[in-house]
Parts: C-alpha cells; sequence; structure tokens
C-alpha cells in the first residue's frame, strides 16, 4: 500500500475563525476513511479543500507524492446537497461529467450509461433532473462523481439525507466500490462509519483530535467488560463476593472490567458456574463508536 | 480547449430550452419591423383615430430612411439593452448561488473555458438577434422609405456589432463578480447611465466606448471622423478583452464562494 | 372602420403580427412545461395573453424560474 493523498499541516482560516486547523493524515491507496465530528467541526470545509475548491491558508496537500497537481483530474466529488441543472437528463448530466473529466466523447455516453445503471436509474436515465426526488439525486451525484474512474473518491456526508432504505442501498454501492478506488467520506452517522472503514479521523473545533484504525481506537477508548445479569440483587452481591475480581454491582448486574485481556471468559463462566447462583445472561460489551465518539470528542 | 466545446454544448442547450434562443431574436425582429412601420402609418394611424387638428398634421416630419433606421437602433439601446442585461444577468452567479456550478468547478476545467462558453454563446445570440432585427428593418425601410445602400448599412450594422459585443461582456463579466441582483443594476449603469451622461458631458472626448454606437448611426448619413471612430473601437475592443480577463479571474474566485 | 381595415396593407402588417402570436405561444408552452414560476401560473398566462409584446418578454425575464 503506498500512500494516495497527504494533507500537511492542512489549514483555513476565516478571518480568525480557524475552520480546519493544521490536519495532517494520509489516505492509503484503497482504503476507506471516514472523517466524522459533531456539525460545524470542519468536515466539509475539508472536504472542499481536497477537491480543489477551497485553497487551503496554510499547509498543503499532495498527491502521488506531487504538490501541485491539479487535484481535480483525480478525483470524484459528491457534495452533501448535490444540485444538478433542471433543463438536463441524468444521461446528458452524467455524460457532461465524465467529458468534462477528459473521457471519449463516446466512452463518456457508454460509461454514463452502464453508471446510471449501476447506481440504480437505469429508467431514468433520459429524465430531467429537475423531477428528481432527494434519494434519485443522491444517486446522480454518485454516477457524476465515479463515472471517470476516480482515484479518489470524496463524499460529504453521502447518507444522511436518506431514508433506511436508501441508505443501505447507497452504502452497499459504496462498499462494492471500495475495491477499486480510495474513499474519504464524512458523516455524523457513526454506525454508517463502522460499516466501512479502514481509517477514522475524528474532527472536532477543526482539528484532527484523534485517528487511526478502527481497532486502534477501539484499543484507545474502549473499556471492555463483563456484564452478568442475575436473578435478583441478592446473587449479584453473592457474587461480587465470591469472586477473585473486582465486580461492580447495579442492582441486579454485576460489571467485571477486563483489563490487559483478564479475566478470560471462559474462567469467568467457570465461576459462574460453579456459584450455582440464578444468572440470566452473561456477555462480553465493547463500546459502540458512539460511545467511543463521545470520549473524544469530551476529552478534547 | 475540449472542456471549451463540451462546456459551449451545455450552454448552448440551456438556451435553447429555455427559449432564450427564440424568443431574444423575436423581440429584436419585432422592433425592427415596429419602427418602419409605425413610422410609415403613425400619421394615417393618428388621422383614423380622429381628435388631430387639420393643422398638427403639419407637424409630421417626412422621415429619411436613415432616420428610421437610427430609430431602431434608438429602441435597442434601451429595450434592447434592458432584454440582454435582464435576460443573461444571472447567466454565471446563479450556478454560484444554487450550487449547480459546484458539479463543473470540481472537475479539471479551466476557467477560461468556462466564461468564454459562456461568453459565446450569449455573444451568438445577442449578435445575431441585432443581425436579424436590423436586417428587417433595413428591409422594411427600403420598402417604404427608400433603400440605404448595403455598404452603409453593413458599416452600421458592423460598428454596433461592437458595441453590443461590449454590452454582453459587461453583463457577464458583472454576473461572474456579483450577485444576480447587483450584476443587473451595475450593467444598467455602466450601459444606459453612462452612455448618458457620455451624451451630455461627452462634447469635451470624442474617444469612448459609449460613443460608438453614435459613430455607428454615422455611417448611415456620411461617415464618422475616422482618426476618432477607429480609437473608439479599438479603446473598445481593449475593454472587451480587460473584461473577459476579469470576468474569468472573479469566475475562479466562484469556486471557493459556490454552495457546497 | 370598414375602410380603414381595408385599408390596412395586411401582407406589410402580417409579419409583426405572426411574430407576436409565436412569442405568446412560445412563452405558453414554457410555461406548461417549466416546473415552477415566480408567482402562480394563471397568472401569468394572463399576462402573457394580455399585455400586448410585453407581456411574453417579461414572463422570460422575471416569471421563469431559472434553476
Amino acid at each position: 500500500m503506498s500512500a494516495l493523498l497527504e494533507a500537511n499541516q492542512l489549514t483555513k482560516i476565516y478571518g480568525k475563525e480557524y475552520a480546519v486547523n493544521q490536519l495532517n493524515f494520509v489516505l492509503e491507496e484503497g482504503t476507506a476513511t471516514a472523517l466524522i465530528g459533531p456539525n460545524g467541526a470542519g468536515k466539509t470545509t475539508t472536504l472542499s479543500m481536497l477537491a480543489g475548491l477551497l485553497k487551503p491558508t496554510q499547509g498543503s496537500i499532495s498527491l502521488n507524492g506531487e504538490q501541485r497537481a491539479d487535484v481535480r483530474e483525480s478525483i470524484g466529488f459528491l457534495p452533501q446537497y448535490p444540485q444538478f441543472f433542471s433543463w438536463l437528463t441524468a444521461l446528458e448530466f452524467t455524460e457532461m461529467a465524465a467529458k468534462l473529466s477528459g473521457m471519449e466523447t463516446r466512452s463518456a455516453k457508454l460509461e454514463a450509461q452502464k453508471t446510471l445503471e449501476f447506481v440504480g436509474l437505469g429508467e431514468a436515465l433520459r429524465k430531467k433532473t429537475g423531477t428528481f426526488s432527494g434519494g434519485m439525486k443522491q444517486r446522480l451525484g454518485l454516477a457524476q462523481a465515479i463515472v471517470h474512474r476516480p482515484k479518489l473518491l470524496l463524499l460529504d456526508e453521502p447518507v444522511s439525507a436518506l431514508d433506511p432504505v436508501g441508505r443501505r442501498e447507497i452504502m452497499n454501492l459504496l462498499k462494492s466500490l471500495q475495491q477499486n478506488m480510495t474513499i474519504l467520506y464524512s458523516t455524523h452517522i457513526l454506525n454508517d462509519a463502522e460499516e466501512m472503514t479502514d481509517q477514522l479521523l475524528f474532527l472536532r473545533k477543526g482539528r484532527l483530535v484523534e485517528k487511526g484504525s478502527i481497532g486502534d481506537v477501539r484499543a484507545k477508548y474502549d473499556h471492555p467488560r463483563y456484564r452478568v445479569e442475575f436473578g435478583s440483587a441478592e446473587d449479584a452481591k453473592t457474587f461480587s463476593l465470591a469472586a477473585p475480581w473486582h465486580v461492580a454491582v447495579e442492582g441486579t448486574i454485576g460489571f467485571i472490567d477486563i483489563i490487559q485481556d483478564m479475566p478470560v471468559m471462559s474462567d469467568m463462566l467457570k465461576l459462574l458456574g460453579e456459584s450455582g447462583l440464578d444468572i440470566r445472561k452473561a456477555e462480553r460489551q465493547t463500546a459502540s463508536l458512539e460511545e467511543i465518539f463521545m470520549k473524544v470528542a469530551g476529552q478534547a | 480547449m475540449r472542456d471549451l466545446i463540451v462546456l459551449f454544448q451545455k450552454e448552448w442547450r440551456e438556451n435553447t430550452r429555455n427559449f432564450k434562443i427564440l424568443w431574444i431574436p423575436l423581440v429584436f425582429i419585432f422592433f425592427g419591423l415596429s419602427e418602419p412601420l409605425t413610422s410609415y402609418y403613425l400619421p394615417q394611424i393618428l388621422n383614423a383615430v380622429g381628435n388631430i387638428p387639420e393643422e398638427a398634421m403639419f407637424a409630421f416630419p417626412e422621415f429619411t430612411p436613415s432616420q428610421v433606421l437610427m430609430a431602431t437602433m434608438g429602441q435597442y439601446q434601451f429595450i434592447g439593452m434592458l432584454v440582454l442585461i435582464l435576460g443573461f444577468m444571472g447567466t454565471i452567479s446563479r450556478e454560484r448561488k444554487n450550487g449547480t456550478g459546484t458539479l463543473l468547478y470540481v472537475r479539471p476545467i479551466s476557467y477560461v473555458s468556462y466564461f468564454l462558453s459562456k461568453w459565446k454563446v450569449v455573444g451568438i445570440i445577442a449578435l445575431a438577434s441585432v443581425w436579424l432585427g436590423l436586417l428587417t428593418s433595413w428591409y422594411y425601410t427600403g420598402q417604404l422609405f427608400g433603400s440605404i445602400p448595403a455598404t452603409d448599412f453593413l458599416a452600421f450594422a458592423g460598428t454596433y456589432s461592437v458595441w453590443i459585443l461590449f454590452v454582453v461582456t459587461i453583463v457577464l463579466a458583472m454576473s461572474a463578480w456579483l450577485p444576480t441582483g447587483g450584476a443587473a443594476s451595475l450593467s444598467l449603469v455602466l450601459v444606459l447611465f453612462v452612455q448618458i451622461v457620455d451624451s451630455l458631458l461627452g462634447t469635451y472626448w470624442t474617444i469612448s466606448p459609449w460613443k460608438v454606437s453614435t459613430y455607428a448611426t454615422q455611417w448611415l448619413t456620411g461617415s464618422p471622423d475616422t482618426s476618432d471612430f477607429w480609437w473608439s473601437i479599438g479603446v473598445t475592443i481593449l475593454a472587451i478583452v480587460a473584461l473577459v480577463v476579469f470576468g474569468v479571474s472573479m469566475s475562479k474566485r466562484n469556486a471557493s464562494k459556490t454552495k457546497v | 372602420m370598414e375602410a380603414l381595415l381595408n385599408d390596412i396593407p395586411w401582407g406589410i402588417i402580417a409579419p409583426i403580427l405572426i411574430i407576436q402570436l409565436i412569442l405568446v405561444v412560445v412563452a405558453l408552452i414554457d410555461l406548461v412545461r417549466v416546473l415552477h414560476t415566480n408567482g402562480p401560473k394563471w397568472v401569468w398566462a394572463i399576462v402573457i395573453v394580455l399585455v400586448n409584446i410585453m407581456g411574453p418578454i417579461v414572463y422570460f425575464i422575471f416569471g421563469r424560474k431559472n434553476e
């Protein structure tokens, strides 16, 4: 794997406001990166700079190790609310997009049609985009972003405006694209990020407060524990006194922190089994990305 | 330059589908027709309506052919300019404001192509409209009042075309720079208001883009002062080039101002 | 009045009437096809049909929402 894009001290200042503050990150070729953070964290500003719409106040973006390249040649960009010329049909628009990105006329038309079918707009090729629903616009937006087979796909909140069914379909499309493209997408919906991510970038108030793979971030912020549900508070208490580990009791539930992989599940289950207590449920708990996110957001 | 062709196609499609390519020429042809017709039939019309005192009938002067053609241009200088300015005021500003420009700006297009594609299409529509209108007017004037030599007409219409290109370039450059309302207002000031100022105070100078239309009419009655004429044409072309350069750089700035 | 109507050289006047008619028809076609207008469509229909020559022009400039 090699670095496709590298952001170095990337900064955008509006007046005195730091919209984006000294971001450093690398997008490895063929990976998917999720840019997460609350509204106003600087996600859109970051994507706009990478897409070549905004000029960084400071810092640099290099593509394939080149700093002065026109990044627009290698990217596909889907804004959060893509707007289309209402008087063009989906096919005409996608074809134009392909041609503007340098494709030959004939292959542009062919690819445009194939791409629109791929995103599920095969029936609407010749419909004017002015009549499109929100979901259809999102699909068309995706089509124009991938029709020229860019190396890097930048997506700003690609699914947040969609209903659950649409969201699922778009996520599946993105996952199938992941094999051929490097993807960077922003989201504030963490379940989506959890689904398709090699790298997480946590943004807060313009700063990159955490980055790494899901595993790394988990290891750092997740404090796994066992959760055991007893038939009564009495049993929970009895167990906490008998166990060789610290058991925090909350009503009928006992929590045992896992520290450096200890205790192992089997040991604990064995002890529970031998205790003869009324046990309803025992599980290993890991924090959801949501909880980790709250921790990361809270610490800075 | 391939992006110029693709963007030109897009622009052409837009102006076909919003019918500008049809209604703007029709408006110019309409005034090209109505001016000679009303000039010719005005006495009869008034007569038919009645109420005109006998003595007043003498007040109607006989129009010369060149006066009629000048009157057509007079209509263009007000209504025609309004149509061009208001019809094309949003050409660039609209794409920036509603976000449709975003998906163009993220593609590897040159902003020279972006601006020129619009400039060419709007220029073609404006020039075609003016020429169709003036040719109609010339033909009707010839039928009703007497003919104007083709060479005089061509010199007149050719000179006037330079002014039309100047106006078109102003509108597009303003649209690249300002929001639609501001672009329209400043264009109106630059085209109509400065024109009035130039005609009121302009006796002090002879070289100005705003004098080009006056020089155009002078081809119909004789010929303008050669030096003043060519200098004005030269200055106007320079102004057009400067406005194009300005428009291109403002279009480039749009990328950072577009709705994402 | 009848004499006046006979006096009018229709061959010369006809083009101007035809142009006005085309403008009205084109504006009405556009009004039907366009998705949104500034203000209610029926008002624009009246303006286009009733206001001589300026009706269609004003519709195209101010009535039609360009998107």
